[in-house]
This record gives C-alpha cells, sequence and structure tokens, in this order.
C-alpha cells in the first residue's frame, strides 16, 4: 500500500513537472506550426541559434575542459578562489551578466576598440550572441566537468602510467573515457543554457535573433498563440542532445557492470 | 638487478632504506603499518621522489640526487607495481586490461599466462562482473604481460581470505621466480612474507633493522625490536641480565631443560586459538604469550621455549646456548 502511494505521488510530481511540456504539445496543431515556419526567414532564428551554440560549445570544450581538468586535479593553487569565481558566475542573475557585458566589452570599452581595430564588434552581432551564451553555459559546464574529471580514480591514472603510458596517453585511454559520461551530461545541460539564453542577450545580443528574442518579440508584437511553434522549437533543438547525451551515459555505466 | 639507496622525508621520521635485489630473487619488505614500506616502492615506482638517493635497475640509473640529478618518470621506468586495489580500468574487458601495455603481447603469451591464472574463460568479462580473486589474478596478468623489468607488489592480496591470498601469493612468487625479475613485496604479514620471499627484509619506522632469510630471520632476530615485530609475543629473564624472547609457536608445554629453557609462570588468561589454545602467562614481572594443544589445566603452567633467543640490556641478540630454567616467580 505505502509502495503504491509512494508510486503514486512521484507520479503527481512528475507530471507537474512535465506540465509546461504537456501544455505546450497540447496547445499545439501542426498547422500552427506550418504556419510559423514556411515564411520568407522564419527559419533563421532557428539557425542563429543552433550555430551560436555549437560555437559556444566548441569554445567551453577548448576552453574550460582543461580549467575543469585542472581545477580536479587539484593543479591550480587556492582552488576555492577559483570555485568561488565560478559559483559567482553561476549565481550571477543573466540580466545582471548582460549588463556587465556592456561595460566589459561594448564599443566604449578598450576590449571594445580592440574589437573595432578589427573591424568587429561585441554588442548586436553573432560574436556578441556567442559572447552572451558563454557567460551564462560556462559555470554549469565547468562545474559538472571538474565532478566528471574528478570521479576519475587518480590511482587507475597512476598505474596507466607504470604500464608505460604517457600522461597525454592516459589522458585518453583513461581519463577521458571514463569522465565521458558525465562530460557529455555537463556539455548537454550548457548546450540547453546556451540555446536558451535570453537574460545576457537581449541586452547585449538583442540582434541577430536567435529562438529565445524570437519567442519574446512574437510575444510582445502578436500574443501568446503565435510563439508557442518558436517555444516548441526551441524544446527540440534543445533536448535532444541532453537526451542522447543521458541514454549515452547509461550504457555506457551498462557496458562496464557487464 | 634492482637496487636503491633512498631517502626520504616523512612526518613523523625519515624513511632511509638500502636495498638491493637480483634477477629472479623475492625480497619481502616487512614491517608494521606506517613503518614506511610503501613509501620505499613509491620512491622505486617514480611515485615519490627522494629527498637523497641513487635508484638503479639492470644498470639504468632511474632516479639519482646527485649531479647530474636524474628522475625518469615512471612510464619510461619499467617497473610493474600491484596494489591492495587492483586498479583494473573498469571500461575495458579483461582482455584489454591484459593487453593494455604497449608491450604487451598478445596471442600464445596471453592464452598461456591467462591458463597459468586460471582467468582463460573470463577474457570477454568485464572487471566488475569479476570477484576479488579473479580482478588480483588481472591485474598480476597485466603487469606479467607489461614485460616489467622489476615488480614491486604493495600488500596485494591485504583485502583476501587467507586461503586465497595463500594460494595467490604463491601463484606470484612462482611467476615471478620463472620470469627471474626482482620482485619486492610489501606486507605486514609475516606467514606472507615468508610464502613470497626468499629474503626478508623488516622494517621499523624507515628503516631495515635486519635482513636475511626468512627462517633465520624469525629464529634469531637481531634484536628485541625485530623480534618484536616477527611475533615474540613477551620476554622472560634468562639469568646475567639477559632475556629470551618468547614466540608463542616455539614453545613445548611441560619443564624440559635438556630441549630449552624453561619456564614457569601463572596463567592469567586462555581462549581457544587455530586447532589449540593461546594462553597470557605472568611469570614474576615478565609476561609472555604462548601456544598449547589442550585447554591449560590448572592456575599455574610450566613450559620449555625451543631455541629462544636471548637478548643484552641494549636490546641486540646476544648468542647463548640454554639449558636451564627460568623461575622468576
Amino acid at each position: 500500500m505505502s509502495a503504491a502511494a509512494s508510486v503514486a505521488g512521484a507520479a503527481v510530481i512528475w507530471i507537474i513537472l512535465l506540465g509546461p511540456v504537456i501544455t505546450l504539445i497540447t496547445r499545439m496543431s501542426p498547422g500552427d506550426l506550418a504556419s510559423a515556419l514556411t515564411g520568407p526567414g522564419d527559419l533563421d532564428p532557428l539557425i542563429t541559434s543552433v550555430e551560436s551554440g555549437l560555437v559556444t560549445l566548441g569554445v567551453l570544450i577548448l576552453l574550460c575542459t582543461p580549467l575543469a581538468w585542472m581545477l580536479a586535479r587539484g593543479r591550480l593553487p587556492f582552488p576555492r578562489v577559483w570555485e568561488a569565481g565560478l559559483l559567482c558566475a553561476l549565481l550571477l542573475p543573466p540580466l545582471v551578466i548582460g549588463l556587465l557585458l556592456v561595460f566589459m566589452v561594448g564599443p566604449y570599452t578598450w576590449v571594445g576598440g580592440v574589437l573595432d581595430w578589427l573591424h568587429q564588434s561585441a554588442t548586436n552581432t553573432f560574436l556578441a550572441l556567442v559572447i552572451a551564451e558563454v557567460y551564462e553555459s560556462a559555470p554549469y559546464y565547468v562545474l559538472g566537468a571538474t565532478a566528471a574529471f574528478a570521479s576519475v580514480d587518480t590511482r587507475l591514472e597512476e598505474q596507466a602510467g607504470l604500464l608505460g603510458d604517457p600522461p597525454r596517453r592516459v589522458f585518453r585511454r583513461i581519463t577521458l573515457p571514463l569522465a565521458a559520461p558525465g562530460l557529455a551530461m555537463s556539455l548537454a545541460v550548457a548546450w540547453a543554457r546556451a540555446i536558451g539564453a535570453f537574460g545576457a542577450v537581449v541586452i547585449i545580443a538583442y540582434h541577430p535573433f536567435g529562438i529565445p528574442l524570437q519567442i519574446y518579440t512574437t510575444l510582445q508584437e502578436t500574443g501568446l498563440y503565435s510563439a508557442l511553434p518558436y517555444a516548441l522549437i526551441l524544446l527540440v533543438v534543445a533536448l535532444p542532445l541532453p537526451l542522447a547525451a543521458y541514454i549515452w551515459s547509461a550504457r555506457a555505466e551498462r557496458r562496464r557492470r557487464g | 638487478m634492482l637496487s636503491a639507496d633512498v631517502e626520504v622525508d616523512r612526518r613523523d621520521f625519515t624513511v632511509r632504506a638500502a636495498l638491493s635485489v637480483a634477477d629472479g630473487e623475492r625480497v619481502a619488505l616487512f614491517g608494521p603499518s606506517g613503518a614506511g614500506k610503501t613509501t620505499v616502492l613509491e620512491m622505486i615506482a617514480g611515485l615519490v621522489t627522494p629527498r637523497r638517493g641513487l635508484i638503479e635497475l639492470n644498470g639504468r640509473v632511474l632516479t639519482s640526487t646527485a649531479p647530474p640529478a636524474v628522475a625518469v618518470p615512471p612510464w619510461q621506468r619499467r617497473v610493474g607495481l600491484l596494489r591492495q586495489d587492483p586498479g583494473l580500468f573498469p571500461h575495458l574487458s579483461v582482455r584489454a586490461n591484459l593487453l593494455y601495455a604497449r608491450s604487451a603481447a598478445g596471442g600464445a603469451e596471453l592464452d598461456s599466462l591467462a591458463a597459468q591464472l586460471g582467468i582463460d574463460g573470463l577474457l570477454p568479462a568485464m572487471p566488475a562482473q569479476l570477484s576479488g580473486g579473479q580482478r588480483h589474478r588481472v591485474a598480476l596478468g597485466r603487469l606479467l604481460l607489461a614485460h616489467c623489468d622489476a615488480l614491486l607488489l604493495d600488500e596485494p592480496f591485504a583485502g583476501l581470505d587467507a586461503a586465497l591470498r595463500r594460494t595467490l601469493t604463491a601463484l606470484v612468487s612462482h611467476l615471478c621466480a620463472e620470469r627471474g625479475v626482482p620482485s619486492v613485496l610489501v606486507t605486514h604479514q609475516l606467514t606472507d612474507a615468508q610464502a613470497f620471499a626468499s629474503r626478508l627484509a623488516v622494517i621499523s619506522e624507515g628503516q631495515i633493522v635486519q635482513e636475511g632469510a626468512p627462517d633465520e630471520v624469525v629464529l634469531r632476530p637481531a634484536s628485541r625490536l625485530v623480534a618484536g615485530l616477527v611475533g615474540y609475543l613477551g620476554f622472560v629473564p634468562a639469568g646475567d641480565g639477559l632475556v629470551a624472547g618468547v614466540h608463542p609457536d616455539r614453545v613445548v608445554p611441560g619443564a624440559d631443560p635438556g630441549r630449552g629453557l624453561v619456564v614457569s609462570g601463572d596463567i592469567v588468561a586462555a581462549r581457544p586459538s587455530g586447532a589449540g589454545w593461546e594462553a597470557d602467562v605472568r611469570a614474576g614481572d615478565a609476561a609472555f604469550t604462548c601456544r598449547l594443544p589442550g585447554r591449560p589445566a590448572g592456575e599455574r603452567v610450566s613450559v620449555t621455549l625451543l631455541d629462544a633467543p636471548c637478548f643484552g640490556p641494549d636490546g641486540a641478540l646476544r648468542d647463548v646456548t640454554h639449558s636451564r630454567s627460568s623461575n622468576p616467580a
């Protein structure tokens, strides 16, 4: 009896959490979706979001993975200071990040000056969109990737070294495969954050439109119903990577258990 | 040939060890927990840097603190280390684990070693599917297939039951001798050390306090300190300011002065031990523990210590022949 009650309770919470998704699907018809996406330029926000999201992921992998590894292996002095900085970035409201980014990389700053000299700008450009998405998603990726690397037993790395592998090969053959499920999940979370970034984006990169801004402007200009197809597109674009990462992690874990 | 003469500071004491192991020789570094045994192995493996020292393997300098300083990284040392945690790579199958080292050969050698280790049916399995003993066998096979020039074993079977430990110790001892590589076992279990080694080195607080054949070290401990480490559970007066060490297994019940020193005392406590009984005996100011074939009858007991080593007031071994009795009570 109590087991059945627990399952029922869990199911109620699950349905409540999934409520927005269920609402979105039940409120939409294929016709709404088709009419929202068949006009000229209708797919541009989607393309912008996917492109900026992919570039953001590339930046995170290249710059934040080594940082996460160094944090996990205690290779940085004063580790608490580094962690506090990451938490600070995580806890900063996105709107505030956008506001501060204007004062950091805007046209009247020295960074803006350098970018201007390079015929670039960090406001209302694709670059600005990527910068905003990186700031909104990086802390999630770094913290997740740090935990993924920290979960790899250093004694295994040590053993691989004693069996003749230099550190780079140990990283490739032991550290990376063992941390991969956690890294994939962190990357998936970062992707969802990047593709759905709005707070910082609305201030520093109002143009070009990604999907979140398309939803916002459609909502402002033509009402709730017109924004729903874009909400569904955002969901469809944002979800597959996390889902794939989750399924792949689960399969990797099952394979390890044999 | 492996030789190490190293010194490193630890929080409580300085580890100073000089060890030389010939090809095919098996040395056991025996001592209590925290004596610095593992530190010595880690210095040889290149995981800990000595403050001062020279480590050579087959004429190759692995570590030298004297100018020009040499510190060969662990992955170039060709030294295998097997710890209590077998450290199998969980994402690789048993076969992939065995063949992990780039120098590892597959084919006939893999098949023959797997059969020798009794893991030939487990090659496609994942490490998580193996029992504790099987994991240790795979880890040992991986080390042997890597063709290391020296094998270091850091209490590898400490977490296993006694029977399995005995089997694996005998197996590893046999394989090390067969391969002809110098090997060092670190353990705080005297029986493991004796089963494995052709030479025993006793270490205490970072210093090697005695080295020799395993039976010689146990029967003729160089000092009271070593005697205590190798299982002597008490010392009784033996005249002329000397004390005799009492090893529980080197005691026969009854007074037989022709066979050794006779000691009489009061039984303080007795308990079953293995197939016999163990008794704590107080003889005057001295106390010792001995094993008896059956439950002791009465409150007093007389026992004869067989070939008991004697120690002087300085704690050093003295050459004395016993045929008298020690009855301080």
